[in-house]
C-alpha cells in the first residue's frame, strides 16, 4: 500500500493496519456485471471484490467502460447481466444501495444560486436526516474539506472549491462505499492533491471504501491498494499497484552504480546473461549504467545474481521507469498498434 | 466470504417529496429564474391593463370586454410561465449535470417528480396573485368582479395545471432545456391548431367543439363566453372538460413517466 495525504506518517501507519484487518470482508462484489446501451457492450464479465476502507482504482483508456461500471453500480443504469452486492444489499434494491453509497461524478453540476451549506443540508435531508442533524454534519464537512469559513453562493466557488464541495456532498451520508469518477479533473497540482488527501483520509478514517476512476496514474499509483485495468468493456489486469505493473510485461531500466574499475567484468557478465539487453553507459557519471529490464519481482535480483556472480560489487541499484502507465499502456488497446510492430521487427 | 452489510437508516426510507418542493421553491424563487418570469408576465399584463382601461375612454372596445382580453392574458401568459419553469424542471437538471446526484439519492423518483411539480405550479400562483388586483379592478366597473375571478381562478388553475404537468412529462424525457421547451410549446400550438383555422371557426358545429377539445383555447374561450358574452356558467360546462381531464390525464402522464426517470442517453 503506498498512500500519501496530508496526515502525519504515524496516523497513516497506524490506520493502515486497521485497513488490512478490514480488507477480509468485501463491502462490494460484483459477480459477471455486464451492461449494454442496446446492442453495444459497454462492460463485460466484471467480477470485483473490494474491501471495506479499501481504494480501488478504476482504470482504463476512453470508453474502456469505468463510468458504465459506476452508473451500473450506483444504480444510474440496468446491469444487463450478472450481480452486484453493495454493502450487503442487491442492487435490484436500488433504495438500499443508493442510502449506502456517495457518488461524484465525472460531470457533477452545482446549484450556482445555493451555498454550499445549503446545498449540503438539502442533501443530508434527502438521506433522512432531520433539519438540524443535517446542518451539522454539514458544518462538519464543510469544515473537513476547507470550505467551512465560505457563506457565499457556489458561483462564487471555484473548480477546486466545487469538487471538495461535491465530496462533502458525496460523504454527506457517511457512505460505506464514496465512487468518485475523475474527482480531480482540471484541478491544479494542489487542488489535485488536496482531493487526494481528503479521499485518503476518509477511507483511513471511517472506513469508507472508495471507487476511485482516473485518468491520472500517478494519483492512481499513489493512492490506491489495489487497482484494475479495464479495456474494451473487460477487467484486464487486477490487483495492487505492483502487482498490475508486474505481470503486464511492461519494460523498465535497472540503473546499477558500481566501482569503475569492474564496468569491463560487469559488461561481459551482462552481456551473457542478457544477450539482447542494449546496456547504456553513463560517460558523465563513470560506473552507473542502465541495463533494460522486464518487471517482475525475479528480475531485479537475477540482474543481482549474475554481478555478483561475476565478482562486481553492487554498490546500488535502483529500477526506474517501470511505473503504472507503462503497464496501462502495455495492458490497453492504445498500444496494440506498438505491439503489431514489436512483432513484425 | 461474506459481505459486510451496513443497515438502511430507516429515516431514509421516508417520503423526500417536501424536501424537494422546498429545495425547488428556493431555488426558483431565490434565484433571478422565477421572478425574472413573473416580471414579464407583470409587465406584459400591466401594459394591457393600461392599454384596455384606456382605451375604454375612445370606446373602442367595451368594458366587459377590456376585462375579458385582460382576463386572457392573464390566463395565457400565466400558464405559460408555468409551463416554461416545469419544461426546464427536469431536463434543466439534466443539462446543468445536477440531475446525476439527485438519483443517486435514496429518494423516489416519484417524489423527485411530485415535488418539482408542486413548486413549478407555484409560478402560476403567483401570477394569479398579481393578475387578481388588475381583473378585481378592471371588472368591477362593469359589474363582472365575481365572474372575472372566478374565470380567471378556476379555469386558468386547471389550464396551468395541465400546462405543468405537459412540461414537467416532457422534461422528464428531453435531454436538454431547449428542446423540452421548444417540445412543450410545440405541443400547444399543435393542439390550438385547428381551431385557429378560419374556416373551422366559421363552422357553426365543428368550431366549438375544436375549442372545446383544446384545454387552453376552451379556457380562454369560457372568458369570452361568461365575461364578454354574458352567458350564465351553467351552459358552460362543456368548456370546462378538456381542461380537467388534461390536468389529470397530464398529471397522471407526468407521474407515470416518474418511474422511467433517467439520467440520459449518453455514457
Amino acid at each position: 500500500m503506498c498512500r500519501t495525504s496530508g496526515m502525519t506518517n504515524t496516523v497513516m501507519r497506524d490506520n493502515f493496519a486497521a485497513v488490512d484487518s478490514r480488507l477480509i470482508v468485501p463491502i462490494l462484489e460484483t459477480t459477471g456485471l455486464k451492461v449494454t446501451y442496446g446492442s453495444f457492450t459497454a462492460a463485460d464479465d466484471i467480477s470485483i471484490s473490494v474491501g471495506e476502507g479499501e481504494i480501488y482504482g478504476l482504470l482504463g483508456p476512453n470508453g474502456a467502460g469505468k463510468t458504465s461500471i459506476i452508473r451500473a453500480l450506483t444504480t444510474i443504469i440496468p446491469i444487463a447481466s450478472g450481480s452486484a452486492t453493495i454493502a450487503g444489499h442487491p442492487l435490484t434494491d436500488a433504495a438500499a444501495v443508493r442510502a449506502s453509497i456517495g457518488v461524484l461524478p465525472e460531470s457533477n453540476g452545482y446549484p450556482s444560486a445555493q451555498t454550499g451549506r445549503s446545498y449540503l443540508r438539502f442533501y443530508g435531508q434527502l438521506f433522512g436526516l432531520s433539519r438540524e442533524a443535517a446542518d451539522l454534519r454539514a458544518e462538519r464537512l464543510l469544515h473537513q474539506l476547507g470550505l467551512g469559513k465560505n457563506h457565499s453562493r457556489i458561483s462564487t466557488f471555484s473548480r477546486g472549491m466545487r469538487q471538495r464541495l461535491g465530496l462533502a456532498r458525496a460523504l454527506i451520508n457517511d457512505p460505506a462505499v464514496l465512487f468518485l469518477d475523475e474527482p480531480t479533473l482540471g484541478l491544479d497540482p494542489a487542488g489535485k492533491e488536496d482531493i487526494m488527501a481528503h479521499l485518503t483520509k476518509t477511507a483511513v478514517e471511517s472506513g469508507t471504501s472508495v471507487i476511485l476512476c482516473s485518468h491520472l496514474l500517478d494519483e492512481v499509483e499513489r493512492v490506491c491498494d489495489r487497482i484494475a485495468i479495464m479495456d474494451r468493456g473487460r477487467i484486464v489486469a487486477e490487483g495492487t499497484v505492483e502487482e498490475v505493473v508486474a505481470t503486464s510485461g511492461a519494460a523498465g531500466t535497472a540503473r546499477v552504480r558500481i566501482a569503475p574499475e569492474d564496468i569491463g567484468r560487469a559488461d561481459a557478465a551482462l552481456r551473457s546473461s542478457f544477450p539482447d539487453a542494449t546496456i547504456g553507459f553513463d560517460n558523465t557519471r563513470p560506473g552507473e549504467l542502465d541495463v533494460p529490464l522486464t518487471t517482475g519481482k525475479g528480475a531485479r535480483s537475477e540482474l543481482l545474481r549474475c554481478l555478483l556472480a561475476a565478482g562486481v560489487d553492487v554498490l546500488a541499484l535502483d529500477l526506474r521507469g517501470v511505473r503504472l502507465s507503462d503497464a496501462f499502456l502495455g495492458l490497453t488497446d492504445a498500444t496494440a498498434p506498438q505491439r503489431v510492430r514489436k512483432e513484425s521487427s | 466470504m461474506t459481505t459486510a452489510i451496513r443497515p438502511l437508516p430507516r429515516s431514509a426510507r421516508r417520503s423526500n417529496w417536501m424536501v424537494i418542493t422546498k429545495q425547488e421553491l428556493v431555488d426558483l424563487w431565490l434565484s433571478s429564474k422565477g421572478l425574472s418570469v413573473l416580471f414579464g408576465f407583470t409587465s406584459l399584463l400591466a401594459i394591457l391593463a393600461y392599454l384596455a382601461s384606456a382605451d375604454a375612454g375612445i370606446n373602442l372596445l367595451d368594458a366587459r370586454e377590456s376585462v375579458g382580453v385582460v382576463v386572457q392574458t392573464a390566463i395565457g401568459l400565466g400558464t405559460l410561465s408555468a409551463l416554461v419553469v416545469s419544461a426546464d424542471a427536469i431536463s434543466g437538471e439534466r443539462e446543468r449535470g445536477t440531475l446525476e446526484a439527485l438519483l443517486v439519492t435514496p429518494v423516489a423518483r416519484l417524489d423527485i417528480v411530485a415535488g418539482k411539480l408542486l413548486a413549478a405550479t407555484t409560478m402560476w400562483l403567483a401570477a394569479l396573485l398579481v393578475a387578481l388586483p388588475f381583473v378585481a379592478v378592471m371588472a368591477d366597473g362593469p359589474g363582472v368582479a365575481f365572474d372575472a375571478v372566478a374565470v380567471l381562478v378556476v379555469a386558468g388553475t386547471l389550464v396551468a395545471a395541465a400546462l405543468t404537468a405537459l412540461g414537467l412529462a416532457v422534461s422528464s424525457l428531453a435531454m436538454s432545456n431547449r428542446v423540452s421547451l421548444a417540445a412543450s410549446i410545440a405541443l400547444l400550438l399543435l393542439l390550438a391548431t385547428p381551431s385557429q383555422l378560419p374556416a373551422v371557426k366559421a363552422n357553426g358545429a365543428l368550431g366549438p367543439l375544436l375549442i372545446q377539445a383544446n384545454p387552453v383555447s376552451a379556457g380562454l374561450q369560457l372568458a369570452t363566453n361568461v365575461l364578454v358574452k354574458q352567458e350564465a356558467w351553467a351552459d358552460q360546462w362543456a368548456y370546462l372538460i378538456s381542461p380537467i381531464v388534461a390536468a389529470v390525464g397530464l398529471t397522471a402522464i407526468a407521474i407515470a413517466l416518474s418511474s422511467r426517470l433517467e439520467l440520459g442517453g449518453s455514457r
